[in-house]
């Protein structure tokens, strides 16, 4: 971790260097910032140490206003902020959950406040207008893929799409999330069914996956030999190879899932100077630099991935609508555990 | 208040005058410990009342109205799956108590009764069992067990060429195991402390009418040990119901589901809190069952143990058998920590796990980061200490004090009060959360993001368990005792100071333990109540195996043990002998 924060900081120093003119100044908005001296960032985004870290590295970058951050799952953090509202007080800020669902509903209640980031426009094609109104921006984005172990399977075994795990060979060797868990597996189901219909559970039950809760779950099971493919996330499997550990992702021909999750300033803010700065942070090039050395895909075009991964450019992106995903999963949950119980 | 209005009593009616005097009479009748059980009820109401009012009222709310409605119980059993689901949890739960009776008692009976060899040893490892977090157990069984990779199952395959594993975690038996195994300590030492003053006059008494050891224990020790044991088992059954971690690890991959896996599903979004809180309703109602049998078994004996007449502890000599019962002993324990943690050092001492154990993988690399470089860890773990000792402190002190005044009988509802020390602990944890949350998160409170609001959920949470403790305790004391000192012209306060309190004190040094410990890795509650600088260890725990970051998770697991033994070791040495040994001989 100390070669991630001396990489960061490297990368930084060079693109600061590199391309000063190129970029949005906020000198103003900094000086009414820093009369607000601080915000408070309700995050499920990151990992804990991914979330500390670009908090700090935000302060770094902006002296004097602190963030507190405050890491939890989404759906811990939504509830939070429910309840937070339910007793009419504002105590997030910057409310950053991974459930696209937050965002339509809160909007729905008329609890964000409409605001849109210099760098919003500067994020790549796939991350723009998330919401037509402005009142949310995707922040942070992962992939979910075909996960594997490298010292089991020979590069001619290898899954290259979804269906081919359903052929028989597969059986007892696939690992899988839980979509009532995890809004990544949620999210995948719905696009599977999308794609393939239901069959591709009722097929895939047949090879009796071992199902996780989270999509990270899928990681632990690999490591542990206990399964040797995975539908899994990029981050996560490849923070795991960064270690040493025999493990990979193959891209599916047929596309690798796209997860876009955004970030919102809460209405009724007392530091709404800190909080657009922070929103202005979260699409900037130093925020890419700590998702990319934390194994998260990259907004900025211009900052690319590290070796193992590939910038979202070259290969087949699928992205289910919002609406979709809304209405979908509640539904995916129930067949999902129809099918496979618990 | 009974003695207040006596003092009065006689009185007859006069004018305001007189009337105020009667109440200046009154109140200097008054015993002023009076006040005190009435701050204590207040306690009560604010820990856990009004949090439990609130989940009460919740589940007959309509969701954004508060309108009366109950549509909130048909949508939690309307489906089979979900009735399947509190079905599965009593079973768990009777499964996991019976394992728990057959793992516990004949090893505190060999701790606390016996000439057994290397107590110390057992003790020591009987308390590496009851810290460890049943989810990190739970992982390192899993590397284990599991059907294919894990190792106990390599080892048959390798030995018998079968195809079929030995054992699959990943079962009904298996969550039952895991469970069992975690939560026995419970049982344990609530056994050992009340076979820890039961006096050898009465296996005595046994003997010399001619019974034999094995009917003296079976039929004399042990059933003046029931309250205890009864005790223990409910605190085993309610935990077996109400824990999420190992369910989550164990059951969902098995396919089926109990009823904090499904409350976990309520609060999925689009959370349904009102349903979770008509789907944990059935579990309070388990509880005042339980209770209601525990009192009927037990109304009619007396139990009392501690006379204050002096009396003489023997170990009874078991010859030959004292190997068995050791071996027993170690084979119950290496399952629980040895084997577990073994596993989980491969990881936890590796570089990257799943390349295996290699000298050129091995590392310290987790440790330091943790330690050094991690930006919330090192704060973790004195949080996660730090309220644990607060918790330990404020539920003991509650749960003695409500202990003595419902067997004194010094107020009307005892009953009541008990039950309401009981209720909070099969609230699972992140509904009893909730109910926090919504009470003293906002203002005029505002504890949120504090230190108090963990410290507080925390000791309404194992408020249960040191009131178990305390008031088993408490009934093994003959009142006759403090009525000396009250005879004698002391108040109830002396006597409680002077009689009671020293009379109890290894005792309450292992209620302590018994809140602290699980304090300490308690993650429902904690998960849903931590701020920006209070998050504990647990959490960070969760957050590991959430991230898949399994060697700094293991290293956490390991880091966890060792901090618990250094302070259990600090305790040896300032509290002596008595901190976790209690008596090593009879004495």
């Amino acid at each position: 971790m100390r070669q991630t924060i001396l990489g960061w900081a490297a990368a930084a120093a060079l693109v600061i260097a590199a391309a000063p003119a190129a970029r949005a100044d906020f000198t103003q908005l900094y000086e009414a910032a820093r009369k607000d001296g601080e915000l408070t960032w309700y995050t499920a985004h990151f990992t804990t140490q991914q979330a500390e870290e670009t908090g700090r590295a935000f302060e770094k970058k902006y002296p004097g206003i602190k963030v507190n951050v405050v890491r939890t799952t989404a759906q811990v953090a939504y509830q939070r902020l429910n309840q937070d509202m339910a007793a009419g007080v504002v105590k997030c800020d910057v409310f950053s959950s991974t459930d696209i669902g937050h965002y339509i509903e809160l909007k729905k209640k008329g609890a964000l406040l409409a605001h849109t980031p210099e760098n919003a426009g500067k994020v790549g094609e796939p991350f723009q207008k998330l919401d037509p109104d402005g009142m949310y921006h995707a922040t942070a984005a992962g992939l979910i893929v075909i996960g594997y172990r490298t010292d089991k399977l020979k590069p001619e075994e290898l899954p290259k799409n979804w269906t081919d795990l359903l052929e028989p060979k597969w059986r007892n060797k696939i690992s899988t999330g839980h979509p009532g868990f995890s809004g990544y597996v949620g999210t995948w189901v719905v696009t599977m069914e999308k794609l393939y219909g239901w069959q591709f559970f009722e097929k895939l039950e047949k090879n009796r996956p071992q199902i996780g809760r989270s999509i990270n779950d899928t990681v632990t099971m690999l490591n542990a030999g206990e399964r040797i493919v995975s539908f899994g996330p990029t981050a996560t499997t490849l923070e795991s190879a960064d270690r040493g550990n025999p493990v990979g992702v193959i891209y599916p021909t047929d596309g690798s899932l796209l997860m876009v999750s955004p970030s919102a300033i809460i209405k009724g803010t007392s530091k709404p100077n800190a909080a657009k700065l922070f929103m202005e942070f979260l699409l900037d090039v130093e925020n890419a630099q700590v998702a990319v050395k934390n194994r998260q895909e990259s907004l900025r075009p211009e900052v690319r991935p590290l070796a193992g991964a590939k910038p979202y450019t070259e290969f087949k992106i699928i992205r289910p609508s919002d609406a979709e995903v809304a209405a979908g999963i509640p539904k995916a949950i129930e067949r999902w555990r129809d099918l496979f119980g618990g | 208040m009974a003695r207040g209005s006596e003092a009065a009593g006689g009185e007859a009616a006069g004018s305001i005058a007189w009337e105020r005097s009667s109440w200046a009479m009154r109140l200097r009748n008054l015993d002023p410990t009076i006040l005190l059980w009435l701050l204590l009820i207040a306690v009560l109401l604010f820990l856990v009342i009004n949090p439990l009012l609130r989940l009460v009222l919740t589940s007959f709310a309509e969701k954004d109205t508060g309108l009366f409605t109950l549509a909130n119980y048909a949508a939690a059993y309307g489906r089979p799956r979900y009735v399947e689901a509190l079905w599965n949890s009593l079973v768990l739960g009777t499964a996991v108590s019976a394992l728990c009776l057959v793992l516990a008692v004949p090893i505190a009976w060999g701790v606390s009764r016996t000439d057994m060899p290397a107590k110390g040893l057992v003790r020591l490892l009987v308390l590496g069992t009851f810290i460890t977090p049943p989810y990190l157990g739970a992982i390192g069984w899993i590397l284990l067990a599991g059907p294919n990779a894990g190792w106990i199952n390599r080892i048959w395959r390798g030995l018998t060429g079968a195809e079929e594993p030995l054992f699959d975690i990943y079962s009904f038996p298996g969550l039952t195991f895991i469970i069992a195994i975690y939560s026995f300590p419970y049982l344990f030492i609530f056994v050992t402390a009340a076979l820890d003053v039961v006096s050898s006059e009465m296996e005595d008494a046994a003997a010399i009418l001619g019974a034999g050891k094995w009917r003296t224990t079976v039929r004399i020790t042990l059933p003046l040990v029931l309250p205890a044991i009864l005790g223990g088992v409910i605190v085993t059954f309610l935990e077996a119901i109400a824990l999420f971690g190992s369910p989550a690890l164990i059951a969902i991959p098995a396919r089926f589901n109990v009823v904090t896996t499904q409350l976990w599903q309520f609060f999925s979004h689009p959370a349904r809190v009102e349903v979770a809180a008509a789907f944990a309703m059935p579990l309070l109602l388990v509880t005042v069952a339980l209770f209601r049998l525990q009192q009927r078994i037990i109304a009619r004996r007396g139990f009392v143990a501690l006379t204050g007449k002096g009396g003489e502890r023997r170990p009874i000599a078991l010859g030959p058998w004292r190997w068995a019962m050791l071996g027993y002993a170690l084979l119950v324990l290496s399952l629980a920590v040895v084997l577990p943690y073994l596993i989980l050092g491969q990881a936890a001492f590796a570089k990257a796990w799943g390349r295996g154990f290699s000298l050129d993988n091995l590392t310290l690399d987790n440790f330091h980061f943790l330690l050094f470089q991690h930006a919330t860890a090192q704060q973790s773990v004195v949080n996660s200490f730090l309220y644990a000792a607060a918790t330990a402190c404020i539920a003991l002190g509650l749960a003695l004090a409500i202990a003595y005044i419902v067997q004194r009988r010094l107020v009307p509802f005892g009953g009541v009060l008990s039950f309401l020390c009981m209720a909070p602990f099969v609230i699972p944890g992140i509904v009893l959360a909730i109910g926090f949350y919504a009470a003293y998160a906002p203002p005029p409170l505002s504890l949120y993001g504090t230190a108090w609001i963990l410290i507080l959920a925390f000791t309404t949470r194992f408020l249960p368990i040191a009131f178990a403790n305390a008031s088993a305790a408490m009934r093994s004391i003959n009142p006759e005792m403090e009525d000396a000192v009250r005879i004698l012209g002391g108040g109830r306060l002396l006597a409680i100071r002077r009689v009671i309190v020293p009379l109890l004190k290894t005792g309450l040094v292992g209620t302590w333990l018994l809140v602290f410990i699980p304090a300490t890795r308690e993650l429902s509650a904690a998960i849903f109540l931590y701020g920006p600088d209070t998050r504990t260890m647990a959490v960070m725990l969760f957050d590991l195996s959430e991230e898949g970051n399994f060697e700094r998770l293991a290293a956490l697991g390991w880091l966890l043990l060792a901090a618990t033994i250094v302070i259990v070791a600090v305790g040896y040495r300032l509290v002596g002998r008595d901190f976790m040994l209690r008596r090593g001989s009879s004495d």
